[in-house]
């Protein structure tokens, strides 16, 4: 049930890494700064993903009620009077962005959501290679990953660096 | 007159009557790839014999209440004939609520409470200011405290004097279990075997193998080595829900340094994912979130504590959440804090019997106090007065 993956630790990749590195490194493709800040952004918010498989239940039909559903259509004719039901509908709808811009702490003084934020760190930045997690030394040129070693790099190169799309 | 206390996190509900224990139910609901039509409610994942890519629909997001649909359907289920038989017209509830929580999620809250359940009074109370009334409580010559608590969607730290919640302290990390276990589903996936969709498998990997470092680039060290002398290594046998119904780690006399076993089962080898996933916790910059850990923000929201009560904060750290479960992690907070602190303050960090459950415990103290009366709104005056009486009473 399990699905292995078979891209790491086998010498096929140190292997696949001397022809990466047979190319002419000024040839390599570079990411810009936006690029690379998309990359991570998109990474992060993975981490606050709740599923990353489909609703086992989307691929029924229909008839089967679903959640988070509404009932958008029963607002035709004449207009209801607006019972509680309705009242929640429209705040079921709201997600936390949408809540928070509500909030408008923009205006707000002392304390709140916004300001509550821890600050960045005044420590210095720490750098663990992207393939295996240790320490690290080095970056690579074309998409700003770090890695450790020349195993990790090849590793790097062919799975992830300049293929991983945004 | 009974009351009910519920903490109501992100990850699960602490709930039962002041005068009983506490149970601790998953706040959401799941579905399973075999059951194909239902949709099962809190503890009901018991009766899914196999939970491996098991969905997950929370009512929460990012620590906040957004989702009212499966909110209810979960709150039905504890407050119906199923659990807890409510009588709603002779029952108070003490609730919690996050931080900072939205104004109108409170209205959604005060309006469920008064108008559809009926609760016959209630108090809605964050769940650090109940953990801040159980410290007290047990230690009533302590004049302040600092509440870590860290749980499925972000980690709060709050300084509290005399039982007063301090706001201009109140810092949180955006880091929890849940982004732990998004993490340590990532590297697994990317080094070794493809578990993107065993959020449930993983999370309880975690819980069963990761703990927090006491000397990080050392154990990075050591997590390098080769055969026995790397201590930190474990393979870990992942469950198959029909002859292995639970994970667990391989004992260590069982331990084959090769990672070949004969039994067939499938198997993860865990090094530097052990305490590089709590670290998280520590060093969220290590991740790409440009936040302070937990040591240096706790020192940084004290600082901005008046000079008097500052000692009073150092010597009453109390450790609250599911995170602060992890081997290590009470040593570490203390180590941390330490050497970010003049020597002269004295430092101390209380780690309780059952960090899940203090704030519930706080709750069932509060109900059992003389105050509590005064503390709650009543349904009568709830239903005269409406959603302002609830901003007049509640410190959310
Ligand atoms: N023994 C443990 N070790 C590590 N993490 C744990 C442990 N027990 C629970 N957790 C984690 O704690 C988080 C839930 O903590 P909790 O304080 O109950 O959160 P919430 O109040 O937000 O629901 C989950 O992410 C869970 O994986
Ligand atoms: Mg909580
Ligand atoms: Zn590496
Ligand atoms: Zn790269």
């Amino acid at each position: 049930m399990y699905c292995k993956r078979s891209a790491k630790y086998s010498p096929w990749m140190l292997h696949r890494y001397s022809l990466v590195r047979s190319q002419d490194p000024n040839q390599r493709r570079v990411l810009d700064s936006a690029t690379r800040q998309r990359r991570l952004n998109r990474q992060l918010e993975a981490l606050e993903k709740d599923n990353f498989q489909d609703d086992p239940h989307a691929s029924l039909p229909p008839l089967i009620k679903r959640l988070p559903q509404f009932d958008e259509n029963n607002e035709s004719g004449k207009r209801r009077k607006k019972t509680r039901g309705d009242h929640f509908k429209q705040r079921f709808r709201k997600n936390f962005q949408t809540l928070l811009e509500e909030e408008d702490l923009s205006v707000s003084e002392g304390p709140n959501y916004l300001t509550a934020c821890a600050e960045p760190s005044k420590f210095p930045q720490r750098h663990f290679c992207a393939v295996c997690g240790f320490p690290s030394n080095y970056t690579c040129v074309s998409c700003g990953a770090r890695y450790c070693c020349v195993r990790c790099l090849g590793t790097h190169h062919e799975t992830r660096c300049l293929k991983w799309t945004v | 007159m009974t009351t009910l206390v519920l903490d109501n996190g992100a990850y699960t509900a602490k709930i039962g009557y002041s005068h009983d224990t506490v149970s601790v139910i998953p706040n959401c609901q799941f579905r399973s790839k075999t059951s194909r039509l239902k949709t099962f409610t809190a503890n009901q994942l018991d009766e899914i014999k196999d939970p491996s890519g098991l969905f997950y629909i929370l009512p929460f997001q990012k620590g906040y209440l957004v989702n009212w649909d499966v909110q209810r359907k979960v709150w039905d289920h504890l407050f119906g004939k199923e659990m807890y038989k409510v009588d709603f017209a002779d029952t108070s509830i003490v609730i919690t609520e996050p931080y900072f929580n939205f104004t109108s999620i409170q209205e959604s809250m005060n309006e469920i409470l008064f108008e559809e359940y009926q609760f016959q009074a209630a108090l809605r109370i964050n769940a650090g200011s109940l953990s801040a009334h159980r410290y007290f409580q047990e230690n009533s010559t302590e004049l302040c405290c600092v509440v870590v608590d860290s749980g499925f969607s972000f980690t709060h730290i709050v300084p509290y004097c005399r039982g007063k919640k301090m706001k201009d302290g109140i810092c949180r990390i955006n880091v929890g279990g849940k982004l732990l276990t998004n993490h340590l589903k990532e590297i697994i996936s990317y080094r070794q075997l493809h578990v993107m969709d065993e959020t449930h498998v993983i999370n309880q990997v975690k819980e069963d193998v990761c703990y927090v470092s006491q000397h990080f680039y050392k154990d990075m060290e050591i997590a390098q080595l080769k055969g026995e002398e790397n201590t930190v290594m474990r393979d870990y046998v992942l469950p198959d829900f029909s002859s292995i119904k639970k994970g667990f780690c391989k004992p260590l006399e069982e331990m084959s340094f090769s990672g070949k076993y004969k039994t067939g089962e499938q198997i993860l080898r865990l090094t530097n994912e052990r305490f590089a996933v709590p670290e998280m916790l520590f060093h969220p910059s290590d991740v790409g979130i440009q936040e302070m850990g937990i040591p240096e923000a706790l020192v940084n929201s004290i600082s901005n504590m008046p000079e008097e009560m500052k000692p009073h904060f150092f010597k009453n750290i109390v450790l609250t959440g599911g995170n602060t479960h992890f081997p290590g992690f009470r040593d570490r907070l203390y180590k941390d804090v330490r050497s970010l602190t003049p020597t002269d303050f004295q430092v101390s960090v209380v780690q309780p019997q059952n960090p899940i459950c203090y704030a519930w415990e706080g709750g069932q103290l509060l109900a059992e106090n003389p105050d509590f009366e005064e503390m709650v709104v009543t349904r009568e005056d709830y239903e005269e007065n409406g959603h302002f009486i609830c901003e007049e009473k509640f410190d959310i």
